[in-house]
C-alpha cells in the first residue's frame, strides 16, 4: 500500500509539473497570435495597416499579468475548459481537438497494437530459430524498414500507390463528399483512406518491436529453466511460447504501455504527408501559429496520456514483480 | 505572394518537390481518372482557392481572417477594384463623386436583392459602417481611421472624412456589405461563424463537408446572366500533385516547374499568368548605422545584380524590380519618365564601391572595412519555411560577400519574424509593400513617418523608420490632390525621392500564381487582358466569376 500511495504522490506532482512548464514553454516562443495570423496572411501579399489592427483587435491577444494568467489557466484545467483557439479563431478548443482524437487515437491506436502483435510474434519465431533465414529476414529487414524516416515512406507509398497506381486515396480522413457517420459505407471509405498512413506507420516501427522480443527471448532461452523444460521432453513450442516468450514479454509490455501513452499525440510526419485530421496536425498546426490555448490543451492531454501509462505500467509492475515493492 | 507557403515548410516543399520531380518524367499517369467529384458535371468549375487545415469549418463570417474564401463570392463591396488597372468596377454602387477633398459621394444601385429576397438599400451600406466602427475588430480596411461620419438620403450614401483624403475613396470602395436585416440579430459579430450567409452576391453555399464545399449559383442575383459556372467546386487539399492530376479549372498556387507541371499536364488547355502582387524589398533599419548613411543604401542597391536575385528566388517567373516604388507594368501608367531606365538599377561593383567609400567603408585585402577597422558584417532577417525568400536572400548574400562584405542570414519563425518586422528588430529584412491597388495608399504605408515607430514599439507600416519631412509634405499633397494631372505630379516627385534616398531596397516582385484551364471556362484574365488579378481571396474574384464564358 505504500508503495502504491507513493506512486501517486509521484504522478500528482510530476502532472503539477507538466501543467506549469506546459504554460511557461509556449510563452517563451517569440512572436504573438496576432504576429503568427499576420504572418499568414502576408503570405498573399503586403498586409495592409488597417488589417493589422483589425487581427489584433480580433484575437485580443492574452490580457492581465502573467501570474493571473496562471491562476486562470490552472482554474481551466480543473474544469477542462480550454477557452477559445487563436488560429481557429471563433472555434473552441475542445470541439478542435474532439474533432481530432478519435481519427488518430484509431489510425495510430490500431496501427500500433498491430505493429506490437506482429512485431513481438516475429521476433519469438526469430529467436527460437535464430541463425535461419526466420531469423535474418525478419531481424535484419525490419531494422533497415525502421531506419527509414517516415515521410520518405510516407512519400514513396503515396507517389506509387497513391499517384502512380492510384490504388488508394492521397489525402485526407475520408473522400472528398463525405461527412463523418455511423454508417457502415463511411466506415468503408475511412479504411480505404487509413491504410497508406496505416502501411507507413506500421512498416517503420514494427522493426523495433521484433528487435526487442528477439534479443530478451535470446536472453530467456538461455535460462536454466528453459534447459529444464526441453530436457522434460516438452514440445517445443510449448516452450517457447508459454516458458521463454511469456517471461521475455515483462519488458515489451513496459515499453508498450508508454507507446500506447505517446499514441495521443498523434503522428506528425505521417498525419502532414497525407494530410490526415489528427492530433499530429492540429499540435502542428497551433505551434506554427503561436495558439497557445490550443497547444496548452494538445500538450496537457498527451503530457497526462503519458503519465498515467507510465503510472499504470509502475502499479503493473508492483503487481508482477514483487521485488519492485520493497 | 505565395499563398502555398503556408503549407511550404520544409516537409511539404519536400513532399511537392519529390512528387513533382518525379511526375515530370512520369507524365504518362496525368489522365484525370478517379479525381475529384467537380471534374465531370458539366457547369461545374473545380478550382482550387481554399485550403483545410486539414478540414473545413463552416466558418463564412466575411469579417474573419479565418473565414471560408467563398465569402467573398457571395458577399459583395460599393466597387471592386482591380490592383493591376489601379481601377474601380462600380459595383453595390454604380458610381461615386468626390464632393470636395473631405467629401466623397456613392450612389447605391437600384434593383438588387439579398439573396432571402428582402431588397437591398443604402441603409444597409450605412449600417455596416456602423456595424464596423462599434466592433474595431471588423474593421479591415481601417474605414474609421479616416471617416468622420456616414449618412443615406434616398439612394445616395455620403461620407463626411476627417480631413482631406481624396484616396480614400479606394479603401471605401471595397468595403463590403452586410445586411442589416440579419446582422442586426447578431449577438456577437465577431465570434459569428455566419453558416448560412446571406449577401447579394453570384453564389450561395451549396453542399458542405469538411473535406469540400460547393457553391451554387444565385439565380436572383442582380447580373446573373454574367454568370457562367453554375457551381463551384472548393476541395480542402489543393497539393500540387492534385492540381496537375485532377483536372483543376482555376487553382491559385505556387508550382515548381510550371511548364511542365501544370502546361504539360493538359497542354491543349493548361494556361497560367503571374502578374505581380507586391514588390519584395530589403528593408534596411533606418534608426541604425550604417543603414542611416544614404550613400551606404546606394552602395547596397548597386551592388546587388537583380536579375540573378529574381531568377534565384521565383524560377524565373517573376521580373527585377526598379527603385520607383511603383508595381511595373501594373502601375506603368503612374511611372516618371525621368527615372533612367524605368527605375531599374543595373548592378555596378565600381559604384557601389565608392558610394560604400563615401559612407566609410573601404576595400582592404578583399574585405570591406568600416571607421574602426573591422569588416563590414549585415544581418539579413527572413521568414522561416519562405523558400523562395530565403534563394533570394542567398543571392543577395553571395553578391554582397563578393564585395568583402560578411553576409549572416537569420530565419526565425514567421510569428518570431512578424514581431521583429513591427518591433524594427533587424539590421535588414526581407519584406514586402505595394499591391494594395492605390498609389498613395501604397507609398504611405512604405514613407510615411506617421507609421515610423521608435524602436521596440510595434509599427503597422513604414517598418524601415524612413522619417522624412518633403516625403511627409508630399504625401500630404496627394491627400487632397483631386485631378489626376496633379496627382502625376506629386507621384513623380515620390518616386524619384524613392530612387535617391533609398528607403528600402527594392529587389524583385512578387508573384500572384494564377493557374487557368479553358477546358469548360473561358475568359480568364492574363497580361493580354488584365481585367482582374488572379488573387482568389478578395472580392478581386467577382470580376473573373461574372467574366467567364462557357468553353463551347
Amino acid at each position: 500500500m505504500r508503495y502504491f500511495w507513493g506512486r501517486v504522490g509521484l504522478f500528482v506532482l510530476t502532472l503539477w509539473a507538466a501543467v506549469t512548464l506546459n504554460f511557461i514553454l509556449p510563452r517563451l516562443m517569440p512572436g504573438s497570435p496576432a504576429d503568427a495570423a499576420i504572418a499568414k496572411l502576408s503570405q498573399n501579399g503586403p498586409v495592409s495597416p488597417a488589417m493589422r489592427a483589425s487581427i489584433e483587435a480580433q484575437l485580443g491577444v492574452p490580457s492581465g499579468s502573467v501570474w493571473s494568467q496562471y491562476l486562470s489557466y490552472l482554474g481551466q484545467v480543473v474544469h477542462f475548459d480550454f477557452g477559445v483557439s487563436y488560429s481557429y479563431f471563433p472555434q473552441p478548443v475542445s470541439s478542435l481537438i474532439g474533432a481530432a482524437l478519435p481519427w488518430t487515437l484509431v489510425l495510430v491506436g490500431s496501427v500500433t497494437v498491430i505493429a506490437f502483435v506482429v512485431g513481438t510474434l516475429l521476433g519469438v519465431v526469430a529467436a527460437w530459430r535464430r541463425g535461419t533465414v526466420l531469423d535474418t529476414v525478419p531481424t535484419v529487414g525490419g531494422q533497415f524498414l525502421s531506419a527509414f524516416p517516415y515521410f520518405w515512406i510516407a512519400l514513396l507509398l503515396l507517389f506509387f500507390l497513391g499517384y502512380v497506381a492510384g490504388w488508394f486515396p492521397t489525402s485526407g480522413a475520408y473522400s472528398q463528399t463525405a461527412t463523418p457517420n455511423w454508417s457502415l459505407s463511411f466506415f468503408g471509405d475511412a479504411l480505404d483512406h487509413a491504410i497508406l498512413p496505416g502501411l507507413t506507420i506500421l512498416i517503420t516501427s514494427f522493426g523495433g518491436w521484433i528487435i526487442g522480443m528477439r534479443n530478451t527471448m535470446v536472453n530467456t532461452l538461455g535460462e536454466d529453466y528453459v534447459t529444464f523444460a526441453e530436457a522434460n521432453g516438452l514440445r517445443p513450442r510449448s516452450v517457447a511460447m508459454r516458458y521463454a516468450a511469456r517471461n521475455a514479454l515483462l519488458p515489451q509490455f513496459t515499453s508498450f504501455g508508454m507507446v500506447l501513452g505517446g499514441v495521443v499525440g498523434g503522428s506528425l510526419l505521417v498525419e502532414t504527408v497525407f494530410a490526415y485530421p489528427g492530433v499530429g496536425l492540429l499540435l502542428f498546426h497551433a505551434v506554427t501559429n503561436q495558439d497557445y490555448p490550443l497547444m496548452q490543451a494538445l500538450f496537457l492531454i498527451i503530457t497526462v496520456s503519458v503519465l498515467i501509462a507510465n503510472f499504470l505500467v509502475d502499479i503493473l509492475y508492483g503487481v508482477l514483480d514483487p521485488r519492485t515493492r520493497q | 505572394m505565395n499563398k502555398s507557403r503556408a503549407r511550404s515548410r520544409a516537409l511539404v516543399a519536400v513532399v511537392s518537390a519529390a512528387s513533382l520531380l518525379a511526375l515530370s518524367a512520369c507524365s504518362v499517369h496525368t489522365s484525370s481518372s478517379g479525381g475529384s467529384s467537380g471534374t465531370t458535371a458539366s457547369g461545374s468549375l473545380l478550382f482550387g482557392a481554399d485550403g483545410g487545415n486539414p478540414t473545413f469549418v463552416r466558418d463564412f463570417n466575411p469579417f474573419s481572417s479565418n473565414a471560408r474564401t467563398g465569402a467573398h463570392y457571395m458577399y459583395e463591396p460599393l466597387e471592386v477594384v482591380n490592383s493591376i488597372e489601379d481601377k474601380a468596377t462600380p459595383w453595390l454602387a454604380t458610381g461615386d463623386k468626390v464632393v470636395d477633398p473631405t467629401t466623397i459621394q456613392y450612389t447605391i444601385r437600384q434593383g438588387v436583392k439579398w439573396s432571402d429576397g428582402k431588397p437591398f438599400s443604402a441603409s444597409d451600406v450605412v449600417y455596416t459602417f456602423d456595424l464596423i466602427k462599434k466592433n474595431p475588430a471588423l474593421d479591415t480596411l481601417g474605414q474609421w481611421q479616416s471617416i468622420s461620419s456616414v449618412s443615406a438620403s434616398g439612394d445616395t450614401v455620403t461620407f463626411h472624412l476627417n480631413g482631406p483624403d481624396v484616396p480614400d475613396a479606394t479603401i471605401i470602395d471595397q468595403q463590403i456589405i452586410v445586411p442589416q436585416h440579419i446582422w442586426q440579430n447578431v449577438s456577437d459579430p465577431v465570434t459569428w461563424a455566419d453558416p448560412n450567409p446571406v449577401a447579394t452576391g453570384p453564389y450561395v453555399v451549396g453542399s458542405f463537408a469538411p473535406n469540400e464545399y460547393t457553391m451554387k449559383k444565385n439565380t436572383s442575383y442582380w447580373q446573373a446572366d454574367k454568370v457562367a459556372a453554375e457551381t463551384l467546386v472548393l476541395p480542402a487539399s489543393n497539393t500540387p500533385l492534385q492540381l496537375v492530376k485532377n483536372g483543376y479549372d482555376w487553382a491559385y498556387s505556387f508550382i515548381d516547374n510550371v511548364d511542365t507541371t501544370w502546361v504539360g499536364a493538359n497542354k491543349q488547355h493548361n494556361t497560367y499568368w503571374f502578374p505581380p502582387g507586391g514588390t519584395i524589398a530589403l528593408l534596411p533599419n533606418l534608426t541604425k548605422a550604417p543603414f542611416n548613411n544614404v550613400d551606404f543604401r546606394r552602395g547596397l542597391s548597386e551592388a546587388l545584380n537583380r536579375n540573378t536575385i529574381a531568377t534565384d528566388a521565383e524560377e524565373g517567373y517573376v521580373k527585377a524590380a526598379g527603385q520607383s516604388g511603383l508595381l511595373l507594368p501594373n502601375q506603368q501608367s503612374w511611372l516618371n519618365p525621368a527615372l533612367p531606365d524605368q527605375g531599374l538599377i543595373s548592378q555596378d561593383t565600381k559604384q557601389a564601391l565608392q558610394d560604400f567609400a563615401k559612407a566609410g567603408y573601404s576595400s582592404k585585402g578583399g574585405k570591406l572595412v568600416g571607421p574602426s577597422g573591422a569588416q563590414l558584417h549585415l544581418t539579413i532577417t527572413t521568414a522561416n519555411g519562405y523558400t523562395d525568400w530565403l534563394r533570394g536572400v542567398q543571392a543577395v548574400q553571395s553578391q554582397l560577400q563578393a564585395l568583402g562584405i560578411a553576409v549572416t542570414i537569420d530565419q526565425p519563425q514567421p510569428a518570431a519574424y512578424t514581431q521583429a518586422e513591427n518591433n524594427g528588430d533587424f539590421d535588414l529584412l526581407m519584406g514586402a509593400f505595394g499591391g494594395s491597388g492605390s498609389v498613395y495608399q501604397d507609398f504611405n504605408t512604405l514613407m510615411s513617418s506617421g507609421f515610423a515607430k521608435p524602436v521596440g514599439t510595434a509599427a503597422s507600416g513604414n517598418f524601415e523608420r524612413f522619417n522624412d519631412a518633403q516625403a511627409d509634405q508630399l504625401l500630404g499633397q496627394l491627400k487632397s490632390a483631386t485631378s489626376v494631372g496633379d496627382q502625376q505630379k506629386i507621384v513623380d516627385q515620390l518616386q524619384q525621392l524613392m530612387y535617391d534616398q533609398v528607403p528600402v531596397v527594392s529587389l524583385f516582385y512578387g508573384g500572384l500564381w494564377g493557374l487557368f484551364s479553358d477546358k469548360s471556362f473561358t475568359g480568364w484574365p492574363s497580361a493580354d487582358d488584365p481585367y482582374a488579378t488572379p488573387a482568389t481571396w478578395t472580392e478581386n474574384s467577382l470580376l473573373i466569376l461574372t467574366h467567364l464564358k462557357k468553353a463551347s
